[in-house]
């Protein structure tokens, strides 16, 4: 083989053995342009001090002083207090709930496919009318649930969003009744794949319903559990479209979470450096959160 | 063939010419500008006008909409980022300072002198509160806000519940003057349901008043009694937060003195809920902004038509008068961006705007422009949507006395913030977590530090330049 030809080959070579790259390389700008960058970037920005409200024009270093600030910051507190409420008690009512309607809909009858249909609804309407479906539900002196308590008798009604006891609770019940459908739906998925010679086993040896349903049931369902209750909480992490429309945060910081307060500083407030912070803490909560519960998975998978 | 084609494309050539020779904008430059506001009916006159705008000053309008709460995060962001993308702005008139002081909107002084904007029939406290910046114009009024007391005409003209009035009270009643006969209307009216209200029995509550609760505003609430007692917001000398003083005190206490005779779920109540529980007729009385003054003529939107009292906001006795302020919270004025590349053609339409179309576009309910000029309050017979010229006339009297009493909101650099942390406490001081003394004294530390955040300097620089323009204007003592 002459000289050019081997070079030729070997271009050949190359260009065969990089193809693969190039047909990669749109894909690895765009995600790094769209999400590699912003990530890097705002956390840079969080150590640095940035209020476009002062007129700040760029950036400077700040060292961790972002980070220091929240720890004297009664809002950011409330406000993860309040996600912490809305974590464990809608989180888990939407568990609780869901489990109940896929144990319930996984039985045979006449029109249940049509009944599932009907219980996903809420999970397809936008949050934006959920907010405002429910703002008129809640509303204490023209709204359907008071009045309904009046007529049965319980007293004048209950004051759902302007008092601070019961503001967070209102968010947390319309966020359940949005989102138990997706619990409902995954767990019933993952009802349906325990094999029925379980069950079958289960009944010749005598065991009863409730026996069933804790060592065959609910052991079978641990690991789409723990899956549907991560995204669950991640997802609720970043609740923001009910808060903004039922109470904007109120009774004055009563039913604000942490989304929500980010809004506040980042875009009302402008304060761009200490929003990238509250940013990272809210993500180091929900990578400590995921960890804990993949760890749990990988446990009950080893055994 | 060719010759074919050719003649062809000469007779489509001059039938172009044609066409393009008749439409009257050729020959003549026709920009587009860009146009940011609030979205809904109050963008409309944009869209009214645009004919003439092309015709007269060869401009085509893009309008912006966006949602009312979300404007000034969208004005800011570009005005920061520098790029240029809006020709003409709407603007709350507390956020003035926040983009004039930094540069973000045009001085509109040099085109006053070619092309008036006849600020002199413009109310005082619209001109200089809202469009003044260091005693110079950056914008055009296009809404004025202030406001008002609406009461129940009909309830406090009726002779049983003024009886009972009197002898509950030991004095006539009347729309409350004053911000002490103000909690005794309010206690007198609420009813529960079953009790007896005019000679009706009422199936449902009555409240005595109510008031905005949620965070955004609800401090201009506060500041109708705050400003009345005499309260300011900050030293002048020292920019020291002043809300904290006894003013601010005592009308945080007469603001919890009317709670129990408000809605349950008034720390809830936004613009809607308070317009609708009074037109709704569930309300003695209550403060609002003067297009529910508009709606409450309309029997559309209205159960009270007819019914509706208009009052100055109450106020305090000073040397055996009565001393009112009333807050002029929200309204919108034109501003025309320092970066438009047309600044003489966004002129022109914020001009025409805001001088040639105003009483036209105040005076409709296709809009919720309310008055400005003075001669909008000159022509009753314009604002159609009243039952008679005379509601009307009383109407327009009624926001003519509050305007002329009307106190600003804090139009300095972070003013979103500083109303966001005086909101927060007052709610807190109202829901009875903290006395009012002690929520306006953690308000008023957290207004040192966005000071301070802010310059001292600076801010006390700009505050000192409004505060001298305003006491020039007799609006400040």
């Amino acid at each position: 083989m002459r000289y050019g030809e081997k070079q030729k080959a070997a271009l050949s070579f190359n260009i065969e053995k990089h193809i693969p790259l190039l047909f990669v390389l749109p894909c690895f700008i765009v995600l790094l342009s769209v999400s590699v960058f912003p990530f890097l970037y705002s956390l840079w920005l969080s150590f640095n001090k940035w209020e476009l409200g002062i007129g700040q024009r760029s950036p400077t270093f700040a060292w961790l002083s972002n980070y220091a600030r929240l720890f004297s910051d009664s809002r950011f507190l409330g406000s993860m207090e309040n996600m912490a409420e809305v974590l464990v008690f809608g989180v888990g009512a939407q568990l609780l709930i869901g489990l109940g309607v896929a144990l319930l809909l996984n039985r045979p009858f006449r029109g249940r496919s049509w009944v599932t249909t009907l219980f996903l609804l809420p999970m397809m309407i936008c949050p934006v009318v959920v907010g405002c479906n429910w703002k008129m539900i809640y509303h204490y002196t023209y709204g359907p649930l008071n009045h309904i308590l009046r007529l049965i008798g319980i007293g004048e009604g209950l004051n759902w969003l302007g008092s601070s006891d019961l503001a967070l609770p209102s968010i947390i019940i319309a966020d359940t009744w949005e989102w138990m459908p997706f619990m409902m739906i995954v767990l019933l998925a993952g009802l349906q794949s325990i094999p029925e010679e379980l069950y079958e086993a289960a009944k010749v040896d005598g065991a009863s319903r409730r026996q069933v349903f804790w060592y065959i049931t609910l052991p079978s369902l641990k690991t789409i559990i723990i899956i549907a209750v991560l995204i669950r909480m991640m997802d609720t992490f970043k609740l923001f479209d009910l808060v903004a429309l039922l109470t904007q945060g109120g009774p004055a910081s009563a039913s604000e979470t942490i989304s929500f307060y980010n809004y506040l500083t980042g875009f009302k407030f402008f304060n761009m450096g200490y929003a990238a912070s509250l940013a990272y803490i809210q993500l180091a909560v929900i990578i400590i959160i995921a960890s804990l519960f993949l760890r749990f998975l990988r446990k009950e998978e080893g055994e | 063939m060719k010759g074919a084609v050719l003649k062809m494309f000469i007779g489509i050539a001059l039938v172009g010419c044609l066409i393009l020779g008749t439409s009257s904008s050729f020959g003549a430059e026709v920009v587009t500008l860009t146009v940011i506001g609030d979205a809904g009916h109050n963008l409309k006159p944009f869209e009214w006008y645009a004919p003439i705008f092309k015709e007269e000053f060869g401009v085509e309008l893009k309008v912006i909409g966006v949602p009312f709460g979300e404007l000034y995060e969208k004005e800011k962001i570009e005005f920061v980022a520098q790029t240029g993308a809006f020709d003409i702005c709407i603007v709350y008139p507390k956020y003035m300072g926040d983009f004039a002081g930094a540069g973000y909107l045009m001085n509109l002084d040099e085109y006053v002198g070619k092309l008036g904007t006849r600020m002199d029939d413009v109310a005082a406290g619209y001109r200089d509160f809202y469009c003044k910046v260091g005693g110079s114009l950056y914008a055009v009024p296009y809404d004025g806000d202030v406001l008002s007391l609406y009461y129940r005409k009909d309830l406090f003209e009726n002779a049983d519940e003024k009886a009972a009035f009197k002898s509950q009270f030991g004095y006539d009643l009347k729309a409350p003057a004053t911000w002490d006969e103000y909690v005794d209307v309010a206690k007198f009216f609420a009813r529960k349901a079953g009790d007896k209200l005019a000679g009706e029995t009422r199936k449902t509550p009555f409240y005595g008043t109510a008031f905005y609760g949620q965070r955004d505003q609800i401090y201009a609430w506060w500041g109708n009694r705050f400003a009345s007692m005499g309260g300011v917001y900050f030293d002048e000398e020292t920019m020291k937060p002043a809300v904290n003083s006894k003013a601010g005190v005592d009308a945080l206490e007469n603001m919890k003195a009317v709670v129990p005779y408000c809605p349950p779920d008034v720390l809830a109540y936004g613009y809607e809920e308070l317009k609708d529980i009074y037109l709704n007729g569930d309300a003695a009385m209550v403060i609002q902004w003067p297009c529910v003054g508009k709606k409450g003529g309309d029997p559309n939107q209205s159960k009270i038509v007819g019914k509706v009292g208009l009052a100055p906001v109450p106020g305090v006795m000073k040397a055996g008068k009565v001393y009112s302020r009333a807050m002029m919270p929200c309204g919108r004025v034109l501003a025309i961006p320092a970066d438009t590349k047309h600044p003489w053609k966004a002129y022109q339409v914020v001009q025409w705007l805001s001088v040639v179309s105003s009483c036209a576009d105040v005076s409709t309910a296709l809009t919720g422009l309310d008055p400005y000029r003075l001669s909008h309050f000159e022509t009753p017979e314009a604002f159609e949507m009243f039952p008679t010229a005379e509601d009307a006339r009383i109407y327009l009297a009624g926001i003519k006395a509050n305007m002329s009493n009307g106190y600003p909101e804090p139009p300095i650099p972070g003013s979103m913030e500083y109303i966001d942390a005086l909101a927060v406490n007052i709610i807190r001081a109202l829901e009875g977590e903290k006395s009012a003394q002690k929520a306006l004294d953690d308000a008023a530390k957290e207004w040192e530090g966005i000071t301070a955040r802010f310059g001292l300097e600076k801010q006390r620089k700009l505050y000192q330049g409004l505060v001298a323009g305003w006491r020039a204007a007799g609006l400040w003592e």
